[in-house]
């Protein structure tokens, strides 16, 4: 059975058919995995990808992986052509940024899927960030300077081979991250998950025959593409411009410029990032990919609900991003935190170039930042080495129409705090506050929503890694309204408050009080 | 007498058993959404003039769901640790939409000027970090007396595994007569939020029901005192109405648990012998439930409604918004989209005379599946040029025929309904070529035998009693009682010390199993374990026995495709669960007949399949008898639903009425 150029009827069941099998794979992934930042906090994304490395289906987990999971598959696909073309049972494995990764501790896991007759028939992959890979501080979060002092990096190489686990390549990797029983378990999901989205690919293949999987597969891109054509023309034609900027990279204290121009002609557009800064001797670089998925989010969000997540979206839409910038860094540029940090500000300028466009559906900023907190160290009452990432939420920006969520992860990200008592159960360190900033919004006719605090107290001497930012430029309103306030990190030491930076790694001694503030929304309309 | 009684949004279905006798009667009447108890008392007082004053009433009752959904319950207050309050609304921090900027969170049950703070702290270990101070209640106490609060929740850091200060607060609560829901007695596991939101949802419903029940067993005690009231419960037991008054969140999700635990009952007699192995499937007109039955009904603790994580044992029914009633549309890029949106009682259907969106029930009709002279017994006629309509303006919008638009809308509804059976079996591991399913929904009968084709589930199971199902699902209901208490110990943690664990569990589930009124020969304790390997966050609900520790790794491999023997292993929470045998109504076999269902025979009729337009015999289910045997393509009509035998199908009817399909390629 073939299908005929356009059904609406198989459109709709593939649709549901192949987000299925992507979904399905991040259960296996959040339930069997170890890294809290995966079980607890749902930081991984699943996907599949037909047999040229587009993405069919991505099971609705964390946006900032949206436009960078094919890159990864073109890489694995890259890599291994030819004489060294993948086989079926392989897994490949990779984290490198300028590579098909975003930044180290995401570690994405390839495999290509083939029928009985040995025929290709897509791509599964599973990306879930890692609570530690290495590098110079714990968490592989740092502000660093260069990737090498971002923990370990693993090109594009096969982890599994026929079936098969290469224990020594394994062995390479865990010699090289702090928590190696951790990461093996971690990977372990992954390998399962892999393996569930390729039992199921096959099975589906079984029932409808390849040739149909493959021409579903192509229908629900065009599908995708259709429908992005038909929200792009329903904007104004013209250029909009926007511009904001990152605090500071954490080693010098100049502002960081992100600028954007979107420009909409008829049922395309382009988005040309030139004049953004060059990229920065801290970690606050972008990848390529990064880059890319901010885009797609942000139309991804203009579209609509039932929309599938898949390389179609992309497909009316050019970004151009130079090459060596802030937004599309080149080795050896440091990137730990530009997958976290600047993928929330490249959405700030995006919405607030669309903002002219269609004022009606979008928010003023939201909090712009994911207040990434690391905490590491040696654990002598449980007797190890603990590593323990968490990201906060803040305010949402306002609405048209509606005051903006308070607490809660706003664009990039949308990962689930460690609950106090696990976290508590887990790592030396007792959290003493975890409440909702009154007033921090932004007013407006709407208002932007409110911050949170989140203090803890560490019990053993550790390190501490902070990258985040709006500590010093707030998030916009807009039409009118106020910005939000300003997120601030302190610690209380013997009573006294030492302020912190926004970007910085230091030593706490037991007993000390860290507290976060993280920013408010802006507002939207006059008050 | 037992009387088992399911109120639901359109009707209340009474069904009553005489034990001496054995017979099963059944009666509908009128719901009364704004009283739910008049309709109650009114059929009661039906039954009692005629077989006198006697009885034990089984009651499901959704006064507590619609509290929470409707968000009409009590105006309450949360004491929390100081510093945490805000947890009830901060959740998980996560957003409930990922690409809908104008996405709300549903807003804290508890609003922030409720949510009370006391200084107390206890850590990880149970140990005391900060003492609480009683005088911090007494203030409480005055606050909340002013304010006019009646219902508070009480959740505490770790008190699951030091309660004391959380019981002080609740002591000198109840004293000074409010209506205390406490965390350690509500659910004693740990994860601040969940258990939080577990308690509020408590405190939020509880009032709702307690006066709901008052009323009722007041009403009662003066027109049949000897009337013995119980309650369902969402793990599929019954308790009695001082429990659900204290435990109202119990009884959130006993809506669909009377037609999970009717459809164990009539499965192990239809299918004797062997485990069961059943997927129920329940399809009405807005939405679709399903459950599994794996030897017993599987049981969640990840519910949600409407925002609210409820953790405790629920019956683990799937819910999807795909129905008869669901309306087919083209969206912006040309998909046939069929839900979430759905026609409802009113317009309903365009069949129905008055709505102009095409339904799954109008393809059913334009397909020839659904009868328009033989809906709900004939008393409504169904209008099928209207239905023609619709189907051809859809086809006319994707450039085929109206039978082609049908039969698409047809094929995107099994595919909604295909993903909800995946999700419940594959998905957890379990091969749906081994089970029956086992449809009783009105809107089920036309897409059952088509479902279970698409999955390779080979029997499909279609019982008699239908439409008052869930009501003779309470008359089946044991009494049951669930109890966990988290212990975070290591998977090496000696079996005795993990029975001496066990056994305060085990006392109570005996002695308040036992105060139901259960005799003690037939209390049946399930004790379990929560098991993950250290480190992961989810854990396993494995039974507790001697060789618990490989029944761990099989189910980890069964579940996920892996396991590791090798592995250090936690044991998170004990979980025990005490049940009290009650005697389902034993159904009568009935003598079977010939092969020929001659008798029930009507007409055919001209039916739309994919293969193209047969001829089919259409029988009159009513007519059947034990014994004969269908070929499809056949339809079976009965008052309450229409059940399609594909081209291969075959059917044949049991001495129980069941009619049990064959299911062909």
């Amino acid at each position: 059975m073939t299908l005929s150029d356009y059904d609406p009827i198989q459109l709709e069941i593939f649709k549901h058919l192949f987000a299925a099998i992507a979904e399905e794979m991040g259960t296996v992934l959040r339930k069997t995995s170890f890294s809290p930042n995966i079980k607890e906090r749902r930081d991984y994304s699943c996907a599949l990808f037909d047999a040229g490395g587009l993405m069919i289906a991505q099971a609705a987990h964390i946006p900032v992986h949206l436009g960078s999971m094919p890159l990864s598959v073109l890489a694995a696909l890259e890599r291994f052509s030819e004489a060294e073309a993948l086989q079926p049972g392989d897994m490949v494995i990779l984290n490198d940024p300028f590579r098909g990764g975003t930044h180290l501790p995401d570690i994405t896991l390839v495999s290509p899927v083939f029928d009985e007759s040995q025929a290709l028939l897509g791509f599964v992959a599973s990306r879930a960030h890692h609570a530690d890979v290495g590098g110079m501080t714990p968490g592989s979060m740092p502000v660093s300077r260069e990737i090498f002092q971002e923990g370990l990096i693993i090109p594009p190489v096969r982890l599994v081979r026929a079936g098969k686990v290469n224990q020594e390549t394994l062995d390479l990797l865990l010699a090289n991250v702090r928590t190696p029983l951790e990461r093996s378990g971690d990977l372990w999901a992954q390998i399962a998950a892999n393996q569930r989205g390729t039992n199921r690919l096959v099975e589906m293949t079984g029932r409808y025959g390849q040739e149909h999987i493959a021409e579903a597969m192509r229908q629900l891109l065009t599908y995708t593409e259709r429908m992005t054509r038909s929200l792009i023309s329903s904007l104004p034609d013209g250029s909009y411009e926007f511009e904001d900027c990152l605090d500071d990279d954490g080693i010098s204290d100049q502002p960081i410029p992100i600028r954007v121009a979107i420009r909409i002609q008829a049922d395309s557009a382009v988005i040309d990032f030139t004049g953004s800064a060059l990229q920065q001797a801290g970690s606050v670089n972008a990848v390529y990919a990064i880059t890319l998925s901010a885009v797609y989010y942000v139309f991804r969000c203009l579209l609509g609900l039932d929309v599938p997540n898949n390389s179609g979206c992309l497909e009316p839409i050019q970004v151009i991003a130079p090459i060596g910038s802030v937004v599309n860094a080149s080795r050896p540029a440091a990137v730990a935190g530009g997958n976290v940090e600047t993928s929330q500000r490249i959405v700030d300028v995006l919405l607030g170039a669309l903002a002219q466009a269609c004022p009606d559906k979008i928010p003023a900023a939201s909090q712009g930042s994911m207040n990434n907190l690391t905490i590491g160290g040696w654990d002598p009452k449980r007797r190890k080495a603990f590593t323990y990432y968490e990201t906060i939420g803040g305010g949402m920006g306002a609405r048209p129409g509606s005051d903006g969520p308070s607490a809660i992860h706003s664009h990039m990200t949308n990962t689930l705090n460690t609950p106090v008592e696990a976290l508590e159960y887990a790592y030396p360190l007792q959290v003493s506050e975890y409440s909702i900033r009154s007033e921090s919004g932004g007013a407006g006719k709407y208002r932007g929503g409110n911050g949170i605090r989140r203090s803890l107290q560490v019990l053993e001497n550790c390190q501490v890694t902070l990258l985040s930012d709006r500590r010093r430029f707030a998030p916009y309103g807009l039409a009118g309204g106020k910005p939000g306030q300003v997120g601030r990190n302190f610690i209380l030491r013997d009573g006294k408050e030492l302020p912190l930076p926004g970007k910085g790694s230091l030593e706490l001694k037991a007993g000390d009080l860290l507290v976060i503030d993280t920013p408010g929304g802006g507002g939207w309309g006059k008050g | 007498m037992r009387i088992g009684i399911d109120i639901g949004g359109t009707f209340t279905d009474f069904v009553i058993f005489h034990p001496s006798s054995g017979e099963i009667e059944t009666f509908k009447l009128l719901s009364t959404p704004q009283d739910p108890s008049l309709v109650v008392l009114s059929g009661l007082e039906r039954i009692f003039e005629k077989y006198g004053r006697q009885a034990v009433v089984v009651h499901g009752s959704t006064v507590s769901t619609n509290a929470l959904l409707e968000r009409k319950g009590a105006c309450c207050a949360l004491v929390s640790t100081r510093g945490f309050g805000d947890v009830l609304q901060i959740g998980r921090q996560n957003r409930p939409a990922l690409y809908d900027l104008f996405a709300d969170p549903a807003p804290a049950l508890v609003p922030s000027e409720w949510r009370l703070e006391v200084d107390e702290r206890v850590d990880h270990l149970g140990h005391i970090l900060k003492e609480l101070d009683p005088n911090q209640v007494e203030n409480l106490i005055t606050v909340l007396k002013s304010a006019g609060i009646a219902s508070v929740a009480v959740c505490f850091l770790f008190s699951f595994l030091h309660p004391d200060h959380e019981r002080l607060v609740t002591d000198k609560l109840r004293e000074a007569g409010f209506l205390v829901s406490a965390s350690h007695e509500i659910l004693p596991e740990y994860r601040e939020y969940e258990r939080m939101s577990t308690t509020v949802v408590n405190a939020y419903v509880s009032p709702v029901m307690e006066s709901y029940l008052a009323h009722l067993e007041d009403q009662l005690t003066r027109s049949a005192p000897e009337v013995s009231l119980q309650v369902m419960q969402s793990n599929g037991g019954i308790i009695q109405p001082a429990e659900a008054r204290r435990f109202a969140v119990r009884c959130i999700l006993s809506g669909p648990a009377g037609g999970l635990v009717a459809s164990q009952a009539i499965a192990s007699l239809a299918l004797p012998g062997e485990k069961l192995q059943v997927i129920t499937f329940d399809m009405g007109g807005t939405s679709t439930d399903v459950s599994l039955i794996d030897g017993v009904p599987q049981i969640t603790t990840e519910a949600v409604i409407s925002g609210n994580p409820i953790r405790i044992p629920t019956l683990d029914i799937h819910t999807i918004g795909a129905g008869g009633g669901s309306v087919a549309r083209l969206d912006a890029g040309g998909a046939l989209c069929v839900g979430p949106e759905s026609a409802g009682a009113d317009p309903g259907p365009a069949c129905y005379g008055k709505g102009d969106l095409p339904t799954v029930t109008d393809a059913n009709l334009v397909l020839g599946r659904l009868l328009a002279d033989h809906f709900l017994g004939g008393q409504m006629l169904l209008d099928e040029v209207r239905a023609k309509r619709v189907m051809e303006c859809l086809g006319a919008e994707m450039g085929v025929s109206s039978t082609r638009a049908a039969l698409g809308v047809v094929q995107v509804a099994n595919a909604h309904m295909e993903r909800a059976l995946r999700l419940i079996t594959v998905e957890r591991g379990h091969d749906p070529r081994g089970f029956t399913l086992l449809s009783f929904g009105g809107a089920g009968g036309l897409h059952a035998a088509d479902l279970a084709r698409g999955m390779g589930i080979p029997h499909l199971l279609i019982p008699p009693l239908a439409s008052t199902f869930s009501a003779f699902g309470m008359l089946a209901a044991d009494v049951v009682k669930d109890y966990t208490q988290t212990i975070m110990l290591p998977g090496d943690t000696p079996l005795t010390e993990l029975e001496r664990l066990m056994q305060p569990l085990a006392e109570r589930g005996r002695s308040e199993v036992h105060a139901e009124g259960v005799p003690a020969t037939d209390i049946r304790l399930e004790p379990f374990v929560d098991m993950r390997y250290a480190g992961q966050s989810y854990e396993l609900i494995t039974p507790f026995h001697p060789g618990f520790m490989l029944e761990f790794h099989n189910l980890h491999q069964q579940v996920y495709g892996y396991s590791h023997p090798e592995a250090a292993v936690e044991i998170v929470n004990l979980r025990l669960r005490a049940v009290g045998k009650i005697t389902p109504p034993p159904l009568a076999a009935r003598p079977m007949h010939a092969q020929q269902p001659n008798q029930a025979w009507m007409e055919t009729r001209p039916v739309v399949f994919v293969e193209g337009i047969r001829q089919v015999s259409l029988y009159r289910a009513e007519a059947l008898l034990p014994g004969n045997r269908l070929a499809g393509p056949a339809l079976v009509v009965r008052a309450d639903t229409t059940l399609l035998l594909g081209l291969n199908d075959t059917a044949s009817v049991d001495a129980f009425d069941n009619i049990l399909v064959q299911v062909g390629k």
